[in-house]
């Protein structure tokens, strides 16, 4: 009796949850599929018609589409083991008993609930050209003088790091507070056991810290390589993907392509790969995560 | 981002609102939608929007302001929703897509013959697609140099009155080099780098098209081929490209290169001249473009009244266009936005515009031909996207005819994709 009410009762109570994730995820990205091998464009009066892979193929011989690409997986092998590395050192810094540790854990903190689009319009000016600019200013000062003034958002080797570094400052406070969760639920005993068998600040990190912290640690890499693969609002403010798609993004391509061109059909192809990939990353992540589990 | 929706919701709630207020048997309503310029001009606009309601005893109209960042964007999902309202204003180069997207009705036999003829040529040119006429504005737009006359006076560099007597092109590069030697940071231009999007395609295109060149061929408007790419293109895109890289243009980042004096000339809308007049008086002068070859070009085009095929009283929202047109009320908005008048007899009564006036130059431009409407074509929102890009590269050094060839491309699949945009028969 109470059996079947609780067997009835659990697809009802994820009734809503899945009417959302429906409505709001399965049916936008099926309709991007399907919408993917048409022509469609947006507002126009001619008859949609479906045209096969010829979206994929224009997007993969486009230079843009695949120097975005490009870019973006750039930025994942240089932002996520950096970001998670800066993470962990300041969360491993503030979970010590400092004093001010509140504050520190506040401040770093700050930049992720700056709206992106604030961010990245405070690092424009930062990166202003001339020697006027902030970084330029700075960058004189540690190299007393010897260092030339660039116009770091339009220099072809320059912008990708320069938005880089704009991500992992804005990101980093995020994955921090996460892997200070993680910290605190490390059981203190682990480590008075670890001093005991006589292992030391180093030994403990490595044995009881970097093991205990595993599932914290690989959520935020996965967090943060799929957040990569959508990097889009400071490419939009800092740079529009110049200069010459130096900095250019899928999404960034996506939206240009879907509402800037009006061309939704080549916007949705783009999202599919888009898609795809993460997926893929995603994958990759779990069964690397599952095979360190077994071997541990 | 996140704001826009919710503006977007709010203004969804607010219209139903409207809609629902409206008991059986009451005066016709007509919406209205417009952008949300300053606040200054949209103060002005709501004060004509009861004026007329006032005037009018079988019509009222609802004013809804759209943010002006996003209203293309918000106005072109409204027409594919089909919500589009009974009167709309849209910025000028958009006219010929949503005509061809058939949300518009034609001007032609609803505007009164004595305003047509009253308008300027520009205005005209600007609002028609395919020989008919979409949408009039109550102002146009202008382009040109603002310069620090005494600067140029010290330089001893000519300053031109008149649209034929523009600086040649070497006499425009050695100005710039005079200048420089005289300059603290041996950048003496703004080109307003720091301004968005559409700028780029107002601003330079008629520099190509001084050189020959132009975004599009418009005999047909079938392809770029030769006109994006031609010599005078890559004239002109090459100078501005050689500039740049040799310092002589200020990014301006704080959109203060001109009035802060770091600068001598400013490549620059109407918009900006009552800023630089508080800030330089007497010393600023008003010059056309460069001439590179052609004689010097301008840009125009700026917000127009349209109608949309869903209203319910074309004539009811063209007595509203036209009452918009009236002299009193076209010095209304121009005295506050500072655009140029549309109709000559506005014009006439502008202390700022009219013969003599300190900007007279911009009534010239547009009225004697020195003008070139932005291509009116329901390609121009990717024309526009490709040459944004491609002077971006450019900026950054890309080799010029390369970067051309490419945006030419672009812009050929896209009206190739669309059937050449050839006109569509009624759904």
């Amino acid at each position: 009796m109470t059996d079947s009410i609780q067997r009835r009762s659990g697809p009802l109570f994820a009734a809503p949850a899945l009417l959302g994730l429906v409505v709001f995820v399965a049916v936008p990205f099926a309709l991007a599929v399907v919408l993917a091998f048409t022509n469609l464009r947006l507002g126009s009066p001619l008859p949609t018609e479906f045209v096969g892979a010829e979206q994929f193929r224009r997007i993969f011989a486009e230079p843009a589409f695949v120097r975005a690409l490009l870019n973006n997986t750039l930025f994942a092998l240089v932002v996520v083991p950096l970001q998670t590395l800066l993470a962990l050192a300041l969360a491993l810094l503030l979970h010590q008993r400092l004093k001010g540790r509140a504050f520190f854990r506040t401040l770093f903190f700050a930049p992720v609930v700056f709206p992106l689009s604030l961010v990245a319009v405070v690092w424009v000016l930062i990166y202003a050209p001339g020697p006027e600019g902030m970084m330029n200013g700075f960058l004189r000062a540690v190299t007393f003088g010897a260092w030339i003034p660039r116009d770091f958002l339009r220099d072809p080797v320059l912008a990708l790091p320069a938005i880089m570094l704009t991500s992992i400052w804005q990101g980093a406070g995020f994955q921090m507070v996460i892997l200070l969760a993680g910290l605190q639920g490390i059981p203190g005993e682990l480590y008075e056991a670890a001093a005991m068998d006589g292992a030391g600040r180093w030994g403990q990190f490595q044995h009881v810290t970097l093991p205990q912290l595993r599932n914290t640690l690989s959520f935020t890499v996965l967090v943060t390589s799929i957040l990569a693969f959508r990097l889009f609002d400071q490419v939009q403010i800092m740079t529009r993907g110049g200069p010459r798609n130096a900095t250019t993004t899928v999404m960034f391509e996506a939206v240009q392509a879907s509402f800037g061109r009006q061309q939704v059909a080549k916007g949705a192809a783009m999202t599919v790969v888009l898609f795809l990939v993460v997926l893929a990353i995603t994958g990759v992540q779990r069964w690397v995560a599952r095979q360190g589990r077994e071997v541990g | 981002m996140l704001s826009n929706y919710v503006l977007a919701l709010l203004l969804a709630f607010v219209l139903l609102g409207c809609e629902q207020q409206q008991p059986p048997g009451a005066v016709p309503h007509l919406s209205v939608w417009a952008h949300a310029g300053q606040a200054a001009e949209r103060k002005v606009l709501e004060k004509q929007v009861q004026r007329f309601n006032v005037q009018q005893d079988d019509l009222r109209l609802d004013l809804t302001f759209i943010p002006e960042r996003t209203y293309n964007a918000q106005v072109q999902a409204a027409a594919i929703a089909g919500d589009l309202p009974d009167l709309l204003e849209l910025d000028g180069p958009y006219i010929a897509n949503y005509a061809w997207q058939g949300h518009l009705v034609t001007l032609d036999d609803l505007l009164s013959r004595a305003i047509r003829a009253d308008l300027l040529p520009s205005i005209v040119a600007q609002g028609t697609y395919r020989d008919r006429l979409y949408g009039v504005g109550a102002f146009d737009s202008g382009l040109a140099l603002y310069a620090r006359r005494d600067v140029l006076d010290q330089a001893e560099i000519r300053i031109p009155q008149h649209p034929r007597g523009a600086w040649t092109r070497d006499e425009f590069d050695a100005l710039l080099l005079s200048l420089r030697d005289s300059d603290e940071d041996g950048a003496v231009l703004d080109l307003k780098l720091n301004y968005p999007d559409e700028w780029f395609s107002y601003a330079f295109s008629p520099l190509i098209q001084s050189a020959g060149g132009d975004l599009v061929r418009r005999d047909d408007y079938q392809s770029a081929q030769g006109a994006l790419n031609s010599r005078g293109a890559v004239l002109a895109m090459t100078a501005l490209q050689g500039w740049m890289q040799q310092g002589l243009v200020d990014p301006n980042l704080d959109d203060a290169a001109f009035v802060s004096g770091r600068v001598a000339l400013s490549w620059a809308g109407h918009w900006d001249y009552p800023r630089y007049k508080d800030a330089l008086g007497d010393a600023l002068a008003l010059v056309p473009l460069p001439d590179f070859g052609k004689g010097t070009r301008t840009g125009q085009g700026s917000w127009v009244w349209s109608i949309t095929r869903k209203c319910s009283d074309p004539e009811g929202a063209v007595r509203f266009v036209e009452f918009l047109l009236q002299p009193a009320e076209i010095l209304a908005i121009t005295e506050t936005n500072g655009a140029v008048p549309a109709t000559r007899s506005a014009i006439a009564l502008s202390p700022a515009y009219r013969e003599g006036g300190p900007l007279h130059l911009f009534v010239t431009q547009l009225a004697e031909g020195y003008a070139v409407p932005r291509p009116q074509t329901p390609a121009y929102p990717v024309i526009s996207s490709a040459f944004r890009r491609a002077f971006a590269d450019i900026r950054s050094g890309a080799p010029v005819r390369q970067v051309l060839d490419d945006a030419v491309v672009l812009i050929d699949q896209d009206i190739r994709d669309n059937q050449g945009y050839a006109p569509v028969e009624d759904p």
